[in-house]
């Protein structure tokens, strides 16, 4: 069995456990986290594919997740469209965003990356937020065409509450499971297939890669597009989800929310991010019952974790394995050279 | 002729501040290789510390701008021996440092926000009072913006171009290795440049409160005009984001005064992106040859 089978087959045993889980959980709140679980989980991998594997640090990965849920939001409320014709031209439109980002940005690489993302995302964020001409009136209320520093609620999401009534969760709970399994297979594929090994050539010697014939710059911008167009999927789903976007969903908290998953997790790895995308919301979850220290304890495990177990979880687990089992694997992990 | 002093006299005011936060930071670039995104809140911290002691014991602007460089300086300071020294000479420093300097901004953030509230204060230190050029009535408090940022990157300057102590940042930054074989203590280099850093932020983070409000997040906007002044520079080149601060923040007064304040740093923004698709590695920069 290849590697791309295997982790398929895991993918596929993910995916069908949690659609099983509503036969024992039934509490609508616990389904409400599982569902937040996803969302994030989704984010989270696609994060994970641009920077642990094709070497991207982007800050911009909420810019797309809002693109997503700002699509949605808007087309729903503006255009009235239906969620599911408006959560594909989300996610389409999440991903030419990128594109166009990508283009700008990627002509430069490391820091420079990271830093321009983040200043795009920063000043998205502020035009928004300092919107406040009315674009047109809902229910009274001035509606801004960004929605200004409050965002847009209360439209209309997938319509399951007069079908299902008391369990429209449920209904909630298997579409967004179903994004979920769409991003896990993507992942997967992308990651185990020949994309992912030029993503990997590329981080780890941009000289040889190029040398081979891969271009750094093409197939940069190509994780950046395919990336967010899941994470704009992820984001499209939220808004209809919650029937909400607005500025809070990039703000720089929320960046280090979805970062700390990531890190914690692990970063280059297949199946870390959602490990860690579990540990943080549960840690956060305790953490609003000991006052509230979100902040305090997510900017505290980014600074350990980075510094002790730079690998993540999914690194650490992999060590203690290999030391309990005894078998000494040594000489597999190569070094890159550092970028230039 | 009013109009384009009153771009310029904004344009001033704001140039030394993103200068003396915009010089810091890329210093600490050109010598350790590490971009701070804790920046910001160097200089958030600097302006509470002067604001709770100013308020108790009252300071002059001169105790002031001390007391805000000498809490930089010791943040500067902390953050190295703490966390940055563990992390120099690990792999994938640059993307690490970032992640671990991102976790220290919000972490500090919150402590800022647990012990102050969120409540906008107004700093208690400055100078009242107005004068005039030609028909604009300028603060005097601008000017004193502007004296200071002058004498600390005047300083800055001399430290760098005049005296050993300078010489040796100056040679760390060009070569690491080199410096090191020919007898340059770097780590102690490290520290002080996090050291001369942070107190330049710490002084950016007092001017700044003495114009806007207290608030935890004060430092984001300021770090974030920092940042693309870097990148224009050319990250490390301490000059050019010296000059750059200027240049964009005059751009921004007028673009600010014509079309309205909010589209002030999308315009720098786009100016920025378009430069850096013309002049990857920055105005300033050299461009480097890698061989691979």
């Amino acid at each position: 069995m290849t590697g791309l089978q295997r982790h398929l087959g895991f993918g596929l045993l993910v995916v069908v456990g949690f659609a099983a889980l509503p036969l024992v959980i039934t509490e609508r709140y616990m389904l409400g986290e599982i569902i937040v679980f996803f969302i994030w989980a989704m984010v989270a991998m696609n994060w994970n594919v641009l920077m642990g594997h094709a070497g991207v640090f982007s800050l911009a990965q909420l810019l797309f997740f809002a693109c997503g849920a700002y699509g949605v939001a808007m087309s729903v409320t503006f255009l009235e469209l239906s969620v599911w014709q408006a959560i594909p031209l989300a996610a389409t439109f999440s991903a030419g965003a990128a594109l166009l980002v990508g283009m700008a940005c990627l002509r430069l690489t490391g820091a420079y990356v990271a830093l321009l993302t983040y200043a795009i995302a920063a000043t998205v964020h502020i035009l928004i937020i300092t919107e406040t001409e009315c674009f047109t009136l809902i229910r009274n209320n001035c509606q801004q065409l960004f929605g200004g520093s409050t965002g847009f609620s209360r439209f209309d999401d997938f319509g399951f509450r007069p079908l299902l009534r008391g369990n429209w969760v449920l209904g909630h709970y298997y579409v967004v499971l179903a994004a979920f399994a769409l991003t896990i297979v993507a992942v997967v594929v992308i990651i185990h297939g020949r994309l992912g090994l030029a993503f990997r050539a590329i981080r780890d010697n941009v000289g040889y890669a190029s040398s081979r014939g891969i271009d750094r710059k093409t197939y940069q911008v190509a994780a950046f597009a395919i990336t967010a167009f899941l994470t704009g999927l992820a984001g499209g789903v939220y808004a209809a989800h919650f029937r909400f976007a607005g500025p809070s969903l990039f703000e720089f908290s929320t960046l280090m929310f979805v970062l700390a998953m990531v890190v914690v997790g692990g970063l280059g790895s297949t199946w870390g991010p959602l490990v860690g995308t579990g540990v943080i919301l549960i840690v956060v979850e305790v953490s609003k019952e000991m006052g509230d220290a979100r902040n305090l304890i997510l900017g505290l495990a980014l600074i350990l974790f980075v510094m002790f177990l730079p690998k993540g979880l999914a690194d650490g687990a992999d060590r203690l394995m290999r030391k309990m089992t005894g078998r000494a694997r040594r000489g597999t992990e190569e070094k890159p050279p550092q970028e230039t | 002729m009013d109009i384009p002093i009153q771009i310029l006299v904004t344009g001033l005011t704001m140039g030394s501040m993103y200068a003396l936060a915009a010089v810091g930071l890329s210093l600490i670039f050109g010598t350790l290789g590490m971009f701070n995104m804790a920046h910001g809140m160097f200089m958030t911290v600097g302006a509470y510390v002067v604001f709770s002691l100013a308020s108790s014991l009252g300071l002059p602007m001169i105790g002031a701008v001390l007391v805000a460089m000498l809490t930089g300086a010791l943040v500067g300071i902390l953050t190295h021996l703490l966390i940055v020294r563990f992390m120099l000479t690990g792999t994938d420093f640059t993307t690490n440092v970032i992640v671990a300097t991102a976790g220290l901004a919000i972490l500090m953030e919150d402590v800022t926000l647990k012990m102050f509230g969120g409540y906008p204060y107004q700093q208690t230190v400055g100078v009242s009072g107005t004068f005039r050029i030609g028909g604009v009535v300028v603060s005097l408090q601008s000017l004193v913006i502007l004296v200071v940022a002058m004498v600390c990157i005047g300083a800055v300057a001399w430290l760098l171009l005049k005296t050993r102590f300078g010489r040796a940042i100056r040679a760390t930054a060009m070569n690491r290795d080199a410096a090191r074989l020919m007898g340059v203590r770097t780590n102690t280099v490290f520290l002080q440049v996090m050291a001369l850093a942070g107190a330049l932020a710490g002084v950016a983070g007092l001017m700044i409160s003495t114009v806007a409000t207290l608030s935890p997040q004060m430092g984001g906007d300021p770090l974030l005009k920092a940042f693309v002044i870097c990148v224009v520079a050319g990250l490390g080149n301490v000059w050019g984001a010296g000059v750059c601060a200027f240049g964009l923040a005059l751009l921004e007064a007028a673009i600010g005064f014509y079309f309205g304040v909010r589209f002030g740093f999308p315009a720098m923004l786009i100016l920025v992106i378009a430069v850096l698709i013309w002049r990857p590695q920055g105005l300033f920069g050299k461009e480097k040859v890698v061989r691979l």
